[in-house]
């Protein structure tokens, strides 16, 4: 883990969002939120639904400014949404009059990711992270032609084709069925290079609400209470990589994730009665 | 899935005319034909159209030249005012759809606009444009604006919000999105537009073509609205009239399936 003791690449500090709500009260989504992301870390939040996971998210992407706070990336404070920070959303989000290529393609072809790049040098660039994913053959589909998972993995294509520095995924497993949700994590975890030194890896920031998912990804796992979202707790996850299907039987990770459900158990349960 | 054994595409028969498929769609048109005669033939009186005496006129007025050529006027002036439609509408009802403060002030000017009908601007066009092609073509383009400009900014307003995030954090510039994701995006809404518009354009003419052509005098040269016009007002052809009837709508339908398909084309991932 040393080398994931360098220098904060993401810095929430004190961050505060509230909304405006129709009747001209006020709802607090986060409350005094900070939290360092590590350069090269995979760091999960998780929290029952409305902690202000998303929240967290959609801040860290620019799509929402705070009400409080700051959020920097390399000491620089996030204004708006940047290429340098790809989001993967829950549902998806392809474009369905592209084929599989297409959707890969555009953030190079349209974006300033693409900047520079030959032709070549785009077409081998997609190419690689089609074939990364797995998806060698179907490049001409589109994507109502394709199931949840392959649609999953075209995304994942697509955020990664764009080598941001960081990655953020909100739930992007969520709706995916049990075994393909199993598949696709351990797929993520390759694609993102747990077998690389982690000076060689991005930095991920990646938001579920399943706990035994958390903890099979993640170096650390923020844990979020909701109202108003708060960090509760920040945990490391000493489990060695890569991590396979052996990790999911570990002692460590039945126990951590025990313990991570006792955290929110309380708050899970009322989720479901109020 | 079935018990059967599987035939792929290319061992089926080609399809024939004879399909009982092909041979089914018409069976509710020649039942209608049968009736029309059987009615005529209990109940006839001078004028009363036939099927057989306007499958005379028909084939009259086909040998004449006269339906091919007044279809063919008729034709240009849909695609002229047709085009000019598009041209307009589709472009404001993107901008109207992306960029707010345009939609606040054409959107009234619109809506207050769509009840009229295209023929309560006639004499203000034959007024303008005198009584020929040029006046025709405004109406069609008139009428065939609204349903463009409306689609489209439903179009637009439907696009999914979580495309353009996607977008947006990809650092896409503004007008790349609109070329890119939202018009795609909107391209089936917009297609749905253009159909309605393509109906309505060839409801127009016919009804533009009754009045503005009047006084072209006879022949193809009015358009096929005008020559109805001369059937009903001079010449008194029932069976005439009722060959052009028969004449708009075959073409209407034959419009309608060459748009859809051309939609078809430009929209792979709809199929």
């Amino acid at each position: 883990m040393d080398a994931l003791n360098g220098a904060a690449k993401l810095r929430l500090s004190h961050v505060g969002k509230r909304f405006a709500l129709k009747d001209g009260a006020e709802a607090v989504a986060l409350q005094d939120f900070s939290l360092d992301v590590r350069q090269g870390e995979f760091l999960v939040v998780v929290g029952p639904s409305g902690c202000g996971k998303t929240t967290v998210l959609n801040l860290l992407a620019g799509l929402e400014l705070p009400s409080s706070g700051t959020l920097t990336l390399d000491d620089k404070a996030i204004a708006g949404p940047g290429a340098e920070r790809g989001v993967m959303f829950q549902d998806y989000a392809l474009f369905p009059w592209r084929t599989v290529w297409g959707n890969v393609e555009y953030g190079l072809v349209y974006g300033p990711a693409g900047r520079g790049l030959t032709a070549d040098a785009r077409s081998a660039r997609v190419r690689h992270y089609v074939d990364l994913v797995g998806l060698e053959g179907s490049e001409q589909k589109y994507p109502h032609q394709l199931s949840g998972g392959m649609r999953q993995r075209v995304a994942l294509a697509r955020l990664m084709a764009n080598e941001p520095e960081v990655l953020l995924m909100d739930e992007p497993l969520a709706a995916l069925d049990a075994q393909t949700r199993l598949i696709l994590q351990d797929e993520l975890l390759r694609i993102w290079g747990q077998d690389r030194p982690a000076s060689g890896r991005r930095t991920v920031v990646f938001i579920t609400h399943a706990i035994d998912e958390a903890v099979f990804l993640a170096d650390r796992v923020a844990v979020m209470t909701s109202q108003p979202g708060r960090l509760k707790a920040l945990l490391d996850v000493p489990l060695p990589r890569p991590r396979n299907d052996d990790t999911r039987t570990h002692p460590d990770f039945q126990a951590l994730s025990q313990h991570i459900w006792r955290l929110i158990r309380a708050e899970a349960y009322r989720a479901t009665v109020t | 899935m079935s018990a059967a054994a599987p035939r792929t595409l290319a061992a089926q028969p080609p399809a024939r005319f004879t399909d009982s498929r092909t041979l089914r769609m018409f069976v509710v048109p020649v039942l209608l034909i049968l009736v029309w005669q059987a009615w005529t033939a209990a109940y006839p009186t001078v004028r009363t159209p036939t099927p057989l005496k306007v499958a005379g006129a028909a084939i009259d007025m086909i040998a004449s030249g006269d339906l091919p050529g007044g279809v063919l006027q008729s034709l240009g002036r849909v695609f002229g005012g047709f085009a000019v439609a598009a041209l307009i509408g589709v472009p404001l009802g993107l901008a109207m759809g992306t960029v707010r403060a345009v939609e606040r002030n054409v959107d009234p000017l619109v809506e207050s606009f769509r009840p009229i009908a295209a023929i309560a601007i006639l004499p203000l066009a034959i007024l303008w444009l005198g009584t020929g092609t040029a006046a025709a073509v405004a109406i069609v383009a008139y009428a065939a604006f609204f349903p463009i400009v409306v689609n489209t900014v439903a179009g637009v307003k439907r696009v999914d919000a979580t495309l353009l995030r996607v977008a947006a954090t990809m650092g896409i510039p503004r007008f790349t999105v609109l070329r890119t994701l939202i018009v795609p995006a909107a391209l089936p809404s917009i297609g749905v537009g253009l159909r309605i518009a393509l109906g309505v354009a060839w409801t127009a003419i016919i009804a533009a073509e009754l009045a503005v052509g009047a006084k072209a005098g006879g022949g193809g040269s009015g358009g096929v609205g005008q020559m109805m016009f001369v059937f009903y007002a001079y010449s008194i052809e029932l069976n005439r009239i009722v060959v052009c009837m028969i004449a708009v709508g075959v073409v209407a339908y034959a419009l309608d399936r060459a748009l859809r398909a051309l939609l078809r084309g430009l929209m792979p991932w709809t199929h």
